[in-house]
């Protein structure tokens, strides 16, 4: 009889985190269906070590963010963050020594409050303000830089191998996610956010003071890019980027959104996020491992993109999407 | 916002501040441009100079009027570059096959291309910034997937001659971008249809609600937008002769900047195409003056994204809308 009333306990369990998290069976088919049809390719030390990597860099590009998407934002700068950020530290190198790399989560802050001040004070498009900042980092590195990618040398040790087939890039990043996870379980900030998120005009009538949550959720999106864009300023090759490319631009997005934080705010979150980052590594990691013609894979990128929107779209009523 | 409700009198600094930019900013604006570029370049208004300015600013001015259709519904069209781009493509790489009949097979490719994006945004409510992405995305790969990544050349001199014929001393791209110039403005500002689309940028619910299709009215902007761009993208190859995946890389800002540079708010429902023309003036012919004093890639980027942020704050108007997001 106790038996069976925790198989029952267990199985609720499982069929309400299903429910909150469908992108789990997504995660759970890819697996079967990759590892199925390539077994020892999918399932081979590499390849996770791979998916590891990969996991790393999505998921301190998309962290961020996700704050700012959950109250119905976006926020495109943090390719801009890592890329000035990078600049600032072959800049600041001979100045600071190894400090330097401080200068890449004072960007990040920097560029959060100027964002939330501009967008909620002058009340401009969120995603035009965030890409034109992007495009006009993206020209001021490459100023700063004189045209080309710049090594810096003194931070290797954020990627030499601690522990075999685990990135060292992967340990430092899950403080960064626990601190996240902290922010979104244990503090205010969630409540307010997601109630400007779902329904803003009714949180400003209940007395919480929108304009400052709003700038705050830019500025620790821009923090948690800047902290991100430290590991991943090695773990990406130890240089500052010159090139902008769509493709860095949406793969963060589509994990926001395959995660399960709808465009329009109101619920998910960077927790969320961790298993978008996921399952959107897998997805790709599998194509790239298949017999598909490269160039076919960021066009299947694309098309996730447009239809985890919709699906996350269902069922909004009385919302109106520009 | 409740206090600016009770507030009648608008704020001044701002409030006068977009007036005055909306409506003669954009005319100094063009003169601060050529005098300057005049002052350092001597040859900036030249006759030779003014051929280059033609020809940067004309393929760029229908793609301009295609955005500024959009932009004044309120919604955002990305995939601009991506379509213009795919037609340019489709137009060098098939002229072998079946001759001049790419040019509507081009210009038909983006007009479905258009209807997607419409759909998208006003039947699966994706935020059209987002499904444009999305689209631009998938065009990148499908670029990538015709080129095979070479360099493409145009071979064919009839559709050569398309844009670089010369009548009265001006190349005929001149003509075609001032004739799309006329028409969009004579739609956006005569016609029912123009009407229509000002209500619906100006509010959504309203125009719902005094029986406009607005749905429908959402893709027949889209598509217009994937049309205009299709043309440009035509008018492009055709004065270039070749191109490969990286045609259009870096234009979605200037394009973006050039439509708000003009005076067309954000959030819709004020400015037009009659005002994109000085916008694309002023954009383009800081590009072409830059590109003559070798000036680099990375301050173009700089000044179009200050340019960008700058021109949205003056125009935007703050009194109608409550939230933005």
């Amino acid at each position: 009889m106790n038996n069976q009333n925790t198989n029952k306990r267990i199985f609720s369990v499982i069929t309400q985190t299903l429910k909150m998290h469908p992108v789990i069976i997504v995660l759970l088919a890819l697996i079967v269906i990759f590892g199925s049809i390539y077994p020892d390719r999918f399932f081979s030390p590499i390849n996770f070590k791979s998916i590891l990597r990969q996991f790393v860099t999505l998921t301190l590009f998309a962290l961020g963010p996700s704050f700012v998407v959950l109250t119905g934002r976006l926020d495109l700068s943090f390719v801009g963050v890592w890329m000035l950020g990078g600049v600032f530290v072959w800049l600041f190198k001979p100045i600071l020594g190894m400090f330097a790399i401080i200068m890449i989560p004072v960007v990040g802050v920097a560029t959060g409050l100027f964002i939330g001040v501009i967008q909620t004070k002058a009340k401009i498009p969120s995603f035009i303000l965030t890409l034109s900042l992007l495009v006009t980092y993206t020209g001021l590195s490459a100023l700063i830089a004189g045209g080309y990618p710049r090594a810096v040398e003194g931070y290797e040790f954020i990627t030499s191998p601690l522990i075999p087939l685990i990135p060292t890039a992967f340990l430092l990043t899950i403080p960064i996610i626990a601190a996240a996870i902290f922010l979104m379980k244990y503090t205010r900030i969630c409540v307010y956010l997601n109630a400007i998120g779902s329904n803003e005009e009714g949180a400003q009538l209940a007395g919480i003071n929108v304009d400052k949550y709003k700038i705050l959720a830019f500025m620790l999106s821009g923090l948690f890019t800047g902290i991100g864009a430290m590991i991943l300023f090695q773990h990406l090759g130890g240089s500052a980027q010159m090139e902008l490319k769509l493709n860095t631009i949406v793969w963060p997005l589509v994990a926001i959104v395959l995660g399960g934080t709808p465009l329009t705010g109101g619920s998910g979150g960077p927790q969320r996020t961790l298993l978008g980052a996921i399952t959107f590594t897998v997805f790709y990691r599998g194509l790239y491992l298949s017999a598909l013609h490269p160039i076919m894979v960021p066009l299947l990128v694309g098309v996730l993109l447009i239809v985890s929107i919709i699906i996350s779209a269902r069922g909004l009523k009385g919302v109106t999407v520009t | 916002m409740i206090q600016e409700k009770v507030m009648t009198r608008p704020k001044l600094s701002l409030e006068w501040l977009r007036s005055i930019m909306t409506n003669v900013g954009p005319f100094i604006f063009v003169i601060a441009v050529v005098t300057i570029f005049q002052l350092i370049n001597p040859f900036f208004l030249s006759y030779q100079g003014i051929i280059t300015l033609i020809y940067a600013m004309s393929y760029f001015l229908i793609a301009a009027c295609g955005l500024t259709f959009v932009i004044l519904t309120g919604s955002f069209d990305f995939s601009v570059p991506s379509v213009l781009r795919l037609s340019a493509l489709i137009c060098v790489l098939y002229i072998e096959k079946i001759g001049l009949l790419v040019i509507p097979l081009a210009l038909v490719a983006c007009l479905v291309i258009g209807f997607v994006n419409g759909l998208l945004l006003a039947k699966f409510k994706v935020p059209s910034f987002l499904a444009t992405l999305g689209i631009s995305i998938v065009l990148e790969g499908i670029a990538w997937y015709l080129t095979k990544g070479h360099l493409a050349l145009m071979q064919n001199e009839t559709f050569r001659s398309l844009a670089t014929f010369f009548i009265a001393g001006f190349p005929s791209t001149l003509y075609w971008g001032m004739g799309v110039w006329i028409i969009c403005t004579f739609v956006a500002l005569v016609t029912p249809f123009g009407r229509r689309i000002y209500a619906v940028g100006g509010n959504l619910e309203g125009a719902g609600l005094s029986d406009i299709n607005v749905a429908r009215h959402r893709i027949y902007v889209f598509m217009l937008s994937g049309f205009l761009s299709g043309l440009a993208g035509v008018l492009y190859m055709s004065q270039m002769g070749g191109g490969s995946v990286r045609i259009g890389a870096e234009m979605a800002i200037p394009l973006f900047a050039s439509v708000v540079a003009g005076g067309t708010a954000l959030t819709g429902g004020v400015g037009g195409p009659h005002r994109t023309l000085l916008g694309v003036i002023i954009i383009t012919w800081i590009q072409a003056g830059m590109a003559m004093l070798a000036i680099g890639q990375d301050i173009q980027m700089l000044t179009f994204g200050l340019i960008a942020i700058g021109m949205s704050i003056a125009t935007i108007e703050r009194k109608r809308i409550k939230i933005v997001k």
